[in-house]
């Protein structure tokens, strides 16, 4: 007998701690259901994920990573997320260019009070992630 | 002003010569960054205070061993202990540019003498060449004219096959080499005040560059555009971006000879990556086998999104890499996409921001945003 196993994706987010972990956390106070797919790493703006904590897990196999972050104009630190909008521009751009799925990163502006939104967001995601299939680079022993 | 140096004897390196040493004795400048020839025949920069020294200067020598713009970052810093010249190609001052902006080095008190750069070679080839004596001088020389690719059969650095600005900017001091007939003198343009300082007039001359490099610069456009259009298809290849760094030994010298690398705490350089003895067993069990060294993939694309909006494509990297990797070309054709995006050309003009410090609320509304 073979046991089939659904395609479960494993996403990785980096929320900031002034709007989408406290969303995510109103999310859970709430009661709102969403996918268990996802792995929460709290930053303390969207601006302090360097490209490398995005690529790491990228290239180790996850199948998305998600970068959440205040809506513009409401950083904590006034101007953090013009900046990660402008690093998430360039990083698409690198993605793009050399060949490795920049559809498997994400940005999202959500709140404070947005809790609803976090739980969309993540279950849209774990269905687009479905959508593109286990991400090659688990597999791939040569990175 | 535009004037042009005397020429005699067609000894186009000693009316250099001469004309650097007239910087120090008028006391323009008190150090001069420009490269020495050995007795050997190798060519290596230094910092020179004695312009007896300057008999040995070769700043013509088509060698490059390291991008100046990090020796004019070390001899700057934050503050330059005296008057300093610098002798440096086009993609040496673009380089120095983008270390302003990042404030690794400054200008305070720094002369730039621009040279028009025809391309280089590598230094192991300059260096055999050289001491087997049979370099065809003259040939580059008149090589310097149409801006051509080999010189006797030696072939010039890749990144400078693909070279399209070749002429210096940004500079006090241009020495203007290309398309010029160099026998007869070297156009030179200088801030009038400075000129006033060592003497110069106003000289009238032809204009020999303005006749012959569109052309050249067509040519090496196209080898531009063909190489990083192979290279991109190459990356976007299944597993193409793998295979590129397969021969990657992470030896880290194409981030050493990078000019705009300048970090002394690089993530990469610290023990970060040296993981626990499980996180290799577990990893190789999950996939079967995994490569070490780990994480070379992830050391390049980190490097292509901390430096490819300045890469100013000099090749250092390349002519760095042990394994013959192209390395430059890859950055090269990444940096263009993001440089693209962002509208920025690195070591244009220092009043442009670094497009990853700057921002503008009304802009990539859309990113963030549901679709």
């Amino acid at each position: 007998m073979t046991e089939i196993t659904a395609f479960e994706p494993r996403i990785v987010a980096f929320l900031c701690n002034w709007c989408t972990y406290t969303g995510a956390d109103l999310a859970g106070t709430s009661r709102l259901q969403y996918p268990p797919n996802v792995r929460i790493i709290r930053t303390m703006c969207s601006s302090a994920v360097d490209p490398v904590y995005v690529l790491k897990p990228l290239l180790e196999g996850a199948d998305g990573v998600l970068i959440g972050g205040c809506h513009p104009g409401d950083c904590h630190y006034q101007t953090g997320n013009y900046k990660t909008r402008r690093r998430y521009v360039a990083l698409q751009e690198i993605l793009k260019t050399s060949g490795i799925d920049a559809r498997r990163v994400w940005l999202r502006w959500i709140s404070a009070s947005e809790g609803q939104k976090f739980a969309s967001t993540v279950t849209d995601m774990v269905t687009a992630m479905k959508e593109l299939g286990p991400n090659p680079a688990r597999e791939n022993w040569a990175a | 002003m535009k004037t042009v140096i005397p020429v005699d004897d067609s000894d186009v390196l000693k009316a250099t010569r001469r004309f650097l040493r007239s910087l120090m004795e008028a006391g323009v400048v008190e150090a001069l960054y420009v490269p020495l020839e050995t007795e050997g025949g190798a060519v290596l920069p230094a910092l020179v205070t004695d312009p007896a020294m300057l008999e040995r200067a070769n700043p013509l020598a088509p060698v490059m061993p390291i991008n100046g713009a990090r020796a004019v970052s070390a001899l700057t810093g934050k503050h330059t202990p005296g008057t300093l010249g610098a002798v440096l190609r086009p993609c040496e001052i673009r380089a120095l540019v983008e270390l302003v902006k990042l404030q690794q080095a400054n200008l305070e008190g720094l002369t730039l003498i621009g040279i028009d750069c025809a391309g280089t070679f590598e230094v192991r080839d300059f260096t055999a060449r050289r001491k087997a004596g049979n370099l065809d001088w003259a040939g580059y020389l008149s090589g310097l004219k149409g801006g051509m690719a080999t010189v006797d059969g030696l072939p010039l650095r890749a990144a400078c096959q693909m070279c399209v600005t070749p002429v210096a900017e940004n500079c006090a001091i241009h020495l203007e080499l290309l398309g010029s007939d160099l026998a007869s003198g070297i156009p030179l343009t200088v801030a009038d005040e400075l000129g006033a300082r060592l003497g110069l007039s106003e000289t009238p001359r032809g204009e020999g560059a303005a006749a012959l490099l569109p052309t050249v610069l067509e040519a090496r456009r196209q080898t531009r555009t063909k190489e990083l259009t192979a290279i991109r298809e190459r990356m976007n290849a299944a597993g193409g971006l793998d295979e590129l760094f397969a021969s990657c030994i992470r030896c880290h010298n194409c981030m050493t000879a990078c000019p705009i690398c300048y970090c002394r705490t690089c993530l990469f350089k610290s023990t970060s990556f040296d993981h626990a003895p499980d996180h290799y067993f577990n990893t190789a069990r999950r996939k079967g086998a995994m490569r070490l060294l780990s994480d070379t993939l992830l050391f390049h694309v980190t490097r292509m999104n901390h430096m490819s909006t300045s890469c100013v494509s000099c090749g250092m990297c390349t002519s760095a890499c042990p394994s013959d990797i192209p390395v430059g070309a890859i950055f090269s054709a990444v940096g263009e996409q993001v440089q693209v995006a962002f509208a920025y050309t690195p070591g244009r003009d220092l009043a442009e921001a670094l497009p990853l410090v700057t921002f503008r609320e009304s802009e990539w509304t859309e990113v963030g945003e549901v679709k």
